[in-house]
């Protein structure tokens, strides 16, 4: 587990210790891992970081509505298969049906490409929740067993069996049967101290003070009920990243305001921020974080 | 040291019995959950409180609505002191609570006998300020002494000394409401509490629940409506083009998709006094689903009917437009009269009414003139493909009143109280999937004449 958590530092990966803990029994009981979160947590991003750490290939399959098992796991190469045929044809040698329907013409979807990889990939099934209830049941018997059944080849069994994780976030309650083949873990907006972390691991060239100046000033935004869009880290990484493009070493309440469109991304949330706040409420959180001696204030 | 064979007894009864509480609290966990756990603490040291939590969060609790009530389970199994103490502090509110219903019926008495008043309202009577207590006091007092009281003015006396409770609990709940009992209830808690009993404190979070669920609710009627659309006729421009490719062998053929026949909704919610919270909160629901259907209606009425519709066109945050125009609106708070209701709808908004509209009706059924309300309720169900009804009653006081009897025998009646309660059963009767009265809180639909 030190390993791991090593490793997530290593590539700039700043969690938890409850990540860290259950990312490692996924990988000790090699169960797939189920990660639940608001958008913009860090879901997609740990599947990526894992691949990093464990230095293997990271196999993504991207969810939506719609995706079948021919976008997902095969396809027969038809083009190919075709092509074969006339040349055949033209050549005057008839064709073994067998010989069409091997590896050769068999186009690897990504379910596929994790259960054939040779050595142990990352396999990031991000955004679970938009694909269809059928596809989903599909999905946990491929992740109880890892083999998947090709009625013209037979059965392929994992060589390896992948890392699995899957994001989500939370459009549609997951089935059952496959949260009870998963290892669960929900992530939350991090506290100040982490995010500060994250701003100065992320973004080349933050001073420290500006660094949590913006921690405190996202912290305190999360915290207001009313707001309907929450900044994610995201937001927060590109926010501080414009802000350092602009030389600005500190905060203040109507630099923020200036900026807000990069953290408040729904008008609503950003008339409520100008009724309710206002530059001159986020100056007074910010002098009082400072006198306040928050975690990590200049 | 290795445990010995009698503390990993003692070790697997332990996780048996937390799973059993786990269960009992509404968490689905399986011997195979169980088992995942198990071995997952094979490879943990026991010793670090903060690895043996995580372990069992992430094999037994797998939503967050889970994993709130296992935080909360967690202390209270593995934490044996704060147990102690939170079990003491059950036991004296206990106490207290029987304190306060002894001392509510020894003090709301009527020649010599206790009203009838349920347990609720007489907890209300003991957290009265002491004027409102005196004023009640002082009220029964008076009616025992007037001239020609009659025993049967007894339950009178009692539907006056209900409405005097309900006006100084509202009062009560009136300003922020902070360290109320909702108050601080997370999202899983608001889901199973009763509409009527959230505090003001707890609104906004309610609100954004309800914009959640409706999301949810949304995207699963679009996803339904699409995969019974299917595929249409052949699409011969499309099915050439594609398969120019293989040399103009048919190997594809292109569909026409259908497009999808989304339903009209047209809601009707009953704003009466007793009816304006439940029919506000269901409104910003059933309007979080515009997505999903082709139209939505939305009328409020109490004496008579009101659209709210062209009001709520003008953009906006639909959360305040509702509440605003539920508060502007001329029949807010008034009395009920479902016939007046619905023979304006069947004549002024005819063209809302065809075989593809679904109308949610939101009411208690209580009505005046009941016969004519019947009536004018048959009119419009034949011209609509349904009418769902949702009576926040609860289930157990329907065959008290006529009217839920009667209505309940001509459209299909569900109870609803709760946001889990309106989320299944919108979901399920617009997805078309039959819901137990299991899934929508024990209660049985009560639908007579089906």
């Amino acid at each position: 587990m030190e390993q791991l958590r090593r490793g997530f530092a290593r590539v700039g990966y700043i969690c938890e210790e409850n990540t860290v803990l259950t990312v490692y029994l996924a990988l000790v009981l090699q169960k797939p891992l189920l990660v639940e979160g608001a958008p913009g947590v860090g879901k997609t991003e740990l599947g990526k970081a894992l691949a990093q750490v464990l230095n293997t290939e990271l196999i993504r399959l991207q969810c939506y509505e719609g995706l079948d098992e021919t976008k997902a796991l095969y396809e027969w190469n038809y083009q190919r298969q075709l092509l074969r045929l006339q040349i055949d044809r033209s050549a005057e040698v008839e064709v073994a049906e067998e010989d069409l329907f091997s590896p050769r013409y068999l186009l690897e979807r990504p379910l596929l490409k994790a259960i054939r990889s040779d050595k142990r990939p990352v396999l990031l099934i991000d955004e679970v929740d938009k694909c269809d209830p059928e596809f989903e049941a599909f999905l946990f018997e491929v992740l109880s067993d890892f083999q998947v059944s090709i009625p013209e080849i037979g059965t392929v069994t994992a060589r390896t069996v992948p890392a699995v994780v899957l994001t989500s976030n939370s459009e549609r309650e997951l089935s059952d049967g496959l949260k009870r083949r998963c290892l669960y873990l929900y992530l939350d907006f991090p506290p100040p101290e982490e995010e500060i972390k994250i701003i100065k691991a992320k973004v080349p060239g933050v001073e420290e003070r500006l660094a949590w100046e913006i921690a405190r000033v996202v912290e305190y935004l999360r915290r207001q009920e009313q707001l309907r869009k929450k900044p994610s880290i995201a937001e927060t990484l590109d926010w501080a990243r414009a802000l350092v493009a602009l030389k600005h070493r500190s905060l203040d309440g109507g630099l923020v305001d200036n900026t807000l469109n990069l953290l408040l991304k729904r008008r609503q949330d950003q008339l409520y921020f100008r009724r309710e706040i206002g530059p001159r409420g986020l100056d007074k959180v910010l002098r009082q974080g400072r006198a306040g001696g928050d975690a990590g204030a200049p | 040291m290795l445990p010995s064979p009698r503390e990993e007894e003692l070790f697997l009864r332990q996780m048996v019995a937390f799973a059993g509480q786990l269960r009992a609290a509404g968490v689905e966990v399986g011997t195979a959950e169980l088992l995942d756990c198990l071995q997952a603490l094979q490879h943990l040291s026991l010793a670090r409180r903060d690895h043996f939590k995580g372990a069992l969060g992430a094999t037994l609790a797998k939503s967050a609505r889970n994993r709130e009530i296992f935080d909360l389970l967690f202390e209270r199994f593995f934490d044996p002191l704060q147990a102690r103490e939170q079990q003491t502090k059950r036991l004296e509110q206990q106490e207290k609570l029987i304190k306060q219903l002894e001392e509510a019926g020894e003090a709301l008495q009527f020649k010599g006998e206790p009203l009838q008043l349920s347990d609720d309202e007489k907890i209300w009577y003991a957290s009265l300020p002491e004027e409102g207590k005196a004023g009640l006091q002082r009220f029964l007092k008076a009616t025992e002494e007037g001239k020609k009281v009659e025993a049967s003015f007894r339950p009178l006396l009692e539907t006056v000394v209900r409405g005097q409770l309900r006006y100084w609990r509202s009062r009560a709940d009136a300003p922020a409401g902070e360290g109320g009992a909702g108050s601080k209830l997370g999202a899983p808690g608001l889901r199973h509490l009763d509409l009527k009993d959230i505090r003001e404190a707890d609104l906004p979070a309610v609100e954004e629940l309800i914009a959640r669920l409706a999301r949810q609710v949304s995207s699963q009627l679009v996803r339904r409506q699409r995969r019974l659309s299917g595929a249409g006729a052949v699409d011969f421009r499309r099915t050439l083009r594609h398969n120019l490719q293989f040399g103009g062998c048919l190997f594809k053929i292109k569909y026409r998709r259908k497009q999808p026949r989304r339903q009209q909704l047209l809601f009707l919610g009953d704003v009466s006094a007793s009816m304006s919270r439940y029919s506000t909160m269901i409104l910003q629901f059933i309007y979080g689903l515009q997505t999903s259907v082709k139209n939505l209606e939305l009328f409020v009425f109490s004496d008579n009917l009101e659209h709210l519709t062209p009001r709520l066109r003008q953009g906006g945050d639909p959360g305040q437009i509702v509440e605003q125009l539920v508060r502007r609106s001329k029949t807010w708070g008034g009395g009920t009269n479902i016939a007046s209701a619905l023979s304006t709808l069947a004549g002024e908004y005819a063209s809302l009414l065809n075989m593809r509209t679904t109308i949610i009706v939101v009411s208690d059924t209580r009505t005046v003139t009941l016969a004519r309300a019947l009536e004018a309720l048959d009119r419009v169900k034949t011209r609509v493909k349904r009418i769902l009804w949702l009576n926040p009653l609860p289930f157990s006081e329907w065959s008290c009143y006529a009217s839920v009897k009667a209505f309940a025998q001509r459209v299909e009646m569900w109870p609803c109280h709760t946001l889990a309660q309106l989320e299944k059963i919108v979901a399920g009767r617009l997805l078309q999937k039959n819901v137990s009265g299991k899934e929508v809180g024990n209660e049985q639909a009560y639908c007579p004449g089906r």
